[in-house]
């Protein structure tokens, strides 16, 4: 038995080996195979474009009371949470790892770098995100934990930490805007956010729209509850489940408020109290009577006060209502526009407006309650400061959290890009510029909400951009001047259905093509003048979906943000103009081949991928390559399914495959074809850019390119001669990729060898695209500029953690002319080099700097070649650099300003050399001339050193003074010629070069009189030393 | 039998992930410090040379850091002809700079003495954190490059934090993210370590750091360690 025991162990034991061997194996396969992924690509980072001259929707804002109102977190509607620690001066993102949509922050005032954010707004308009939970930062902002329970939450509204107990947290979730869920209702943690567990719930329908905590007895809690919901056709708000609590036992037991309230039932109901007298309450109560309601007894009693529009209008949307931290008469209500009471709520007057137009659409209002003058603003367009008490106020233009539907560009050099972002109309911006993209340089375009914004192909002044509902002009950039050209309904034809977000699109095979959609499909080709309708109707014309006039529920709300069964997008077929594609809002997918004579629907045959067959045609990209390639996003969030639906089909929409990644998250709007590598594909969600470089069969999340890791993406362009992604966000503005090509040009023999170095090809001579103005920027988002000079590119396998990296440029004599330090990092490497070459080593020991020290000329075109070492390794190619022909620069002019430039570069080395020798003679005879005892000859050794210092004062500044104190020696001499011939653009003049000649000279002379110094004087002083000894 | 071969594959690689994922804060310090050489050798660091490059474009700053343990630390520069230094010494810190037009030494602020003083521990400052008064918290694994590496949140004695940054394969230190206060305002520095070279001693040290506070990476060229150094130098010679 022992025997057999033994074997049996022994076998086992080898077994157990084996089984370590061969997972080792794997294990180093998978090592040693590297996955395409986004940290290959980080160095594409992202420009962020902005505009901070328009905003975006701010959704929370909460400040640090004992710190004078210079802490603050902003919550945004799709931009993440922004912190600033100087009153709004700058802005740093904080949250670029998590979900965007921001739904409530609250500080630990106790200990105030502990700060909770609920994710997913709840201002329920039909463009409104959700969330995926709560997050808690204990050290302000740099590092976050999710907290568990909430990750089905969708909206949360409101978080309030018990004054009096830092330990118990209160978060109210109005949950699901689309769909019945079990995830609402009033939650309580009573240790810091570890677990929560839910206090009031009514049911899957109705949520926790608000909350207020007695802030000198904190037991007493108050909430209200909210049954609404969305469909893609409708909005209600309002049901017998809304309604307002009160509990005074800390949330174990609930009574609801009734008295002198109005008859139910409600809708959105926001409710506060003065924190100074906290049982002076008010609140605004969605119903058929909605109204504002003052209590006097903590609640127990209510009667109505003020109706004025600001006070009712829209309470599903507007749901802020602030009263002074101080003065309990003092109500402010943040909504349509700023509106404020000084009795209590009884009137309310309106801010005055000097100052500037505030953003209507108000979410948020902080007061420093140590100075209740000091507000900050969270509108629809930004965020806004005041200094008397919301008399007036001033822009913060620091916040691009722009939230755009959709980009486009021109082809113009240094592109402009369009876009229109929503509440904030159609704008357009160069993508670089002087001193980089500022707040001045966006123009806008056209007002309303924006949507499409479609520079005309055939026409460089012209866009075409929209407001909601189709309301769409044809602008001319220069004046902005524009004419309505939206098509309107002829004889025997339905209403018009436009979409809120109507598509206008223009033919990528025939550019005069011009179209819009209702649910019957238009084009144009004379601009928009005249339109003929190539369709029927396309969509499932349900009429059960087009009853948008009884939209709101208690309240009224029919903004065309309802509109439905109509078209969502429109293709035209890059190969070729009669085909077209369109897709529609309640889930039909329709080709023509004739250019509109016949229409095929095809949306039956995705139902075998799963996607459900009311989605959204999000977009649809027909393939540069084959025409019967196509790619489509679908998406379900209208109907609660958040999922990400995305398919091809290579057959022209007769079979399909669709796409899968257990990286995708958020529902998609938007996925794109790279135009010159058809494998290369990007897709852009609710939660993230994803790109996949197998034509789909595999994705990955593009998280280290500068772009938050969920950054909401509504649309995306490949500009086709600068190879740069552009990104539409909503929530974070434009954001530009310069350069992709790595990335269409990444294979897999590539991915597994430690190292390549990319052929670098062909590289332009420049001096950069733009000057410098001379004044920095004051203020506001600035993006930087796009690289002027085409970088080197290598890659690395693995971050290198030891051994060295560099680059080493040689002319084609083999004469080293430049060394650059490499970066180190995992993937695609840049090193760019300014092609000039070492800066001249100018004459030391001056008591001022020498700018000349730091600039070298510009090579000249030439085959030239790079070394790129990687610790032991050595990897070279040939590279050529270009010269561009151009009248007011000819290859004549840069080869005389090189040549006239060396000769100062020479001239610099010279003096060096000189002033070094006369500072070497200094320090020979400095401290030994002093001792000599013979009155003659020391007499003639402080000549000599006198001589010396007196030549050496005339080639460099040597008086110790002041910075402003200008000293014009020599050296600045030559550094005055110098500087403008390596950095301008033009041949030398005919003054520098006779300049040029005269600097010689005086070097020239410098160095004889150095000469004749020594002759005169040097033999005699050592013959002095020595006699004396003196050594 | 093959499913059940397959299946121990896989509870043995889960073991493996488990263990090599479940370190805890003091299993990682522990690596660390071995990785970098061991706790006995850099006990024995007192002084240390450093001589470095700054370079850019081709213009280079030869730079030389002199460090005595717990007594000073001297930075000197040369950019365009020009030197200059900055001292952190125990009772003060002084800064020449004459790039700014500084045309004689001038006192550092209180703040950047508070933050140089920290620096003053040559021997590194997860070496008998505790008894120094530190305390170490293990954060969620932060993915850099694709990598998910280990993150430990150091907070000293004075309270100011410091994140490391932890590679999983070396147990180096890869990056190290600090918050300094200037003017009132928090400022954010980020610096990438690599290029780990081992020294005589035996200790390893980052040849090449990357701050995003500068135009370049600074290269160390020469390292020198336990070498005479005279004190009188992290005094002010006005």
């Amino acid at each position: 038995m022992t025997h057999k025991y033994n074997t049996g162990s022994k076998l086992k034991n080898q077994l157990a080996l084996t089984l370590l061997i061969l997972y080792s194996c794997f294990s180093n396969t998978a090592v040693a195979q590297n996955e395409v992924n986004a940290s290959i690509f980080g160095t594409l980072e992202a420009r962020h474009l902005g505009p901070g001259t328009m905003s975006g929707r701010i959704t929370s804002i909460e400040g640090v009371t004992n710190d004078e109102g210079k802490t603050l977190y902003v919550g945004t509607a799709g931009g993440g949470v922004w912190k600033t620690t100087n009153a709004g001066a700058s802005f740093k993102p904080i949250f670029d790892k998590y979900c965007q949509s921001i739904g409530a922050i609250a500080i630990d005032q106790k200990n105030p770098k502990t700060i909770y954010v609920g994710t997913g707004e709840s201002n329920m308009r039909n463009s409104v995100s959700i969330g995926d939970g709560m997050y808690k930062t204990t050290d302000g902002g740099s590092n976050w934990t999710k907290l568990s329970g909430f990750d089905s939450s969708e909206h949360i509204s409101k978080i309030i930490i018990d004054p009096l107990n830092n330990n118990i947290v209160y978060v109210a979730v109005p949950g699901a805007l689309w769909s019945d869920s079990k995830h609402r209702g009033l939650y309580k943690s009573t240790d810091g956010g570890k677990s929560f567990e839910k206090i009031l719930f009514i049911s899957d329908k109705v949520g926790c729209a608000d909350l207020f905590i007695n802030p000198i007895n904190s037991q007493i809690v108050f909430a209200t509850t909210w049954e609404f919901r969305r469909t893609p056709y409708s909005f209600s708000s309002g049901g017998e489940g809304s309604g307002i609590w009160k509990s005074i036992d800390g949330g174990k037991s609930w009574k609801q408020l009734e008295n002198g309230l109005p008859s139910k039932p409600y809708g959105r109901t926001v409710i506060t109290a003065a924190p100074s007298s906290p049982n002076n309450m008010i609140a605004i109560i969605e119903s058929k009577s909605t109204g504002l309601y003052i209590s006097e007894d903590g609640g127990e009693s209510w009667k109505q006060q003020s109706a004025s529009l600001n006070v009712v209008s829209r309470p599903f949307y507007f749901s802020t209502l602030v009263i002074d931290p101080k003065d309990p008469k003092r109500v402010y209500r943040p909504a349509y526009s700023f509106s404020y009471s000084i009795d209590g709520g009884y009137s309310f007057a309106e801010a005055s407006g000097d100052g500037g137009w505030v953003h209507s659409d108000h979410h948020a209002l902080w007061i420093n309650p140590n100075n209740t003058n000091q507000l900050y603003l969270g509108t629809d367009g930004g965020l806004y400061t005041s200094l008397d008490k919301g008399a007036t106020w001033v822009f913060n233009q620091n916040l691009p959290i722009g939230q755009f539907y959709h980009v486009a560009h021109d082809m113009k050099k240094n592109y402009n890009v369009y876009g229109g972002l929503q509440d904030n109309g159609s704008w357009m911006a160069p993508s670089s510029g002087p001193g980089g993209v500022g707040i001045g340089d966006w123009k806008p375009l056209f007002g309303g909400d924006g949507f499409w914004v479609v520079p005309d192909p055939t026409d460089d002044q012209t866009v075409y951009a929209e407001a909601q509902g189709g309301n769409m002009a044809r602008v001319d950039t220069r004046s902005v001047k524009n004419v309505m050209i939206q098509p309107t309904q002829t004889k025997d034809e339905d209403k018009l259905r436009w979409n809120w977000n109507t598509p206008i699109a223009v033919g990528q095979a025939n550019k005069k093509n011009l179209y819009t959609g209702s649910q019957y499909l238009y084009r144009s080709t004379d601009q928009g003048r005249n339109w003929v309708r190539i369709s029927d109707d396309l969509t499932t014309n349900d009429k059960k979906k087009q009853e948008q006039e009884n939209s709101g529920g208690l309240s009224a709300d029919n903004t065309s943000a309802e509109n439905h069964t109509t078209i969502f997008t429109i293709t035209e077929s890059p190969l070729d103009e009669n085909i077209i594609w369109v897709g529609t809002d309640d889930g039909n997918l329709q080709i023509t081949k004739d250019g509109g004579k016949t229409w095929n629907i095809i949306s039956k045959n995705i139902s075998s991928t799963g996607i459900p067959s009311q989605a959204w045609v999000s977009s649809i990209e027909l393939s540069h390559f084959n025409k019967d390639i196509a790619f489509v996003t679908f998406e379900n969030h209208m109907y609660g399914d958040h999922k990400t639906y995305a398919a091809t089909t290579k057959d022209c929409g007769k079979t399909w495959q669709s796409f899968k990644s257990n990286d995708f998250s958020g529902f998609a709007h938007k996925i794109i074809e790279d135009p010159k590598n058809g494998n290369l594909l990007f897709l852009g969600t609710e939660m993230g850019l994803f790109s996949s470089l197998d034509g789909g069969a595999n994705w990955f999340r593009m998280k280290y390119n500068n772009i938050p890791w969920f950054t909401l993406v509504r649309d995306m362009k490949i500009h086709p001669e600068t190879n740069d992604l552009i990104i539409a966000t909503h929530g974070r503005g434009i954001m530009i990729i310069d350069d992709i090509s790595s990335m269409r040009n990444m294979t897999k023999e590539i991915l597994n060898k430690e190292v390549t170095l990319f052929e670098t090809g062909d590289i332009i001579l420049s001096s950069g695209n733009f000057g410098n103005g001379g004044s920095p920027s004051t203020g506001g988002w600035v993006a930087p500029n796009a690289p002027a000079l085409k970088p080197f590119q290598y890659y690395l396998k693995d971050r290198l953690s030891s051994g060295d990296v560099k680059l080493e440029i040689y002319d084609a004599y083999g004469k080293l002319v430049q060394s650059l330090p490499g970066t180190k990092r995992k993937g695609i490497n840049k090193v760019t080099w300014n092609q000039r070459i070492q800066p001249p080593k100018t004459a030391t020991g001056a008591s001022r700097p020498d700018n000349a020290g730091a600039i070298a000329p510009q090579v000249l075109p030439g085959t030239y070649t790079l070394k790129l070492k990687v610790a032991e390794k050595e990897f070279s190619q040939q590279f050529k650099l270009i010269h561009i022909e151009d009248k007011s620069f000819t290859l004549k002019e840069r080869t005389t300003q090189f040549n006239a430039a060396m000769e100062l570069y020479t001239l610099h080395i010279n003096l060096a050399s000189l002033v070094s020798s006369i500072s070497l003679k200094q320090k020979e005879f400095n401290t030994r001339i002093p001792k000599i005892k013979n009155k003659k000859n020391k007499k003639l050794g402080d000549s000599y050193l006198n001589e010396l210092e007196t030549l050496r004062a005339t080639l460099i500044p040597t008086k110790q003074s002041s910075m402003f104190a200008d000293e014009k020696r020599l050296r600045e001499e030559i550094t005055e010629v110098y500087m403008p011939l390596c950095s301008g653009d033009a041949g030398p003049s005919n003054l520098q070069l006779e300049s040029i000649e005269n600097l010689k000279q005086k070097v020239e002379d410098a160095s004889k009189r150095f000469n004749q110094i020594n002759t005169l004087h040097e033999q005699k002083i050592k013959q002095a030393l020595e006699k004396e000894k003196i050594s | 039998m093959k499913k059940v071969k397959y299946l121990s594959l896989a509870v043995i690689g889960m073991m493996l992930t488990v263990i090599s994922v479940a370190q805890t804060t003091e299993d990682l310090i522990t690596k660390h410090i071995e990785a970098i050489g061991g706790k006995e050798n850099w006990k024995k660091v007192n002084s240390m040379r450093s001589e470095a490059t700054l370079s850019t474009q081709g213009i280079e700053v030869p730079i030389i850091i002199t460090q005595v343990h717990n007594v000073g630390m001297k930075q000197e520069f040369s950019v365009m002809g020009m030197s200059g230094y900055s001292i952190i010494g125990v009772d003060g810190g002084w800064n020449f700079n004459p790039m700014q037009g500084q045309t004689k030494p001038e006192p550092i602020t209180q703040d950047e003495l508070n933050v140089g003083k920290e620096q003053l521990d040559l021997q590194g400052e997860f070496i008998d954190y505790k008894e120094k008064g530190h305390t170490i918290e293990q954060l969620e694994n932060e993915d850099i490059d694709g990598v998910a590496c280990f993150k430990l949140k150091l907070t000293r004695k004075s309270g100011r934090e410091a994140t490391y940054i932890l590679d999983p394969k070396t147990f180096y230190i890869v990056r190290t993210i600090s918050k300094m206060s200037v003017n009132g305002q928090e400022i954010e520095s980020t610096i990438n370590l690599s290029n780990y070279q081992k020294l005589p001693l035996g200790i390893s040290v980052p040849f090449t750091m990357e701050n995003n506070m500068m135009p370049a990476p600074i290269n160390l060229t020469k390292v020198e360690v336990n070498i005479a150094v005279d004190q009188s130098i992290f005094k002010v010679q006005q």
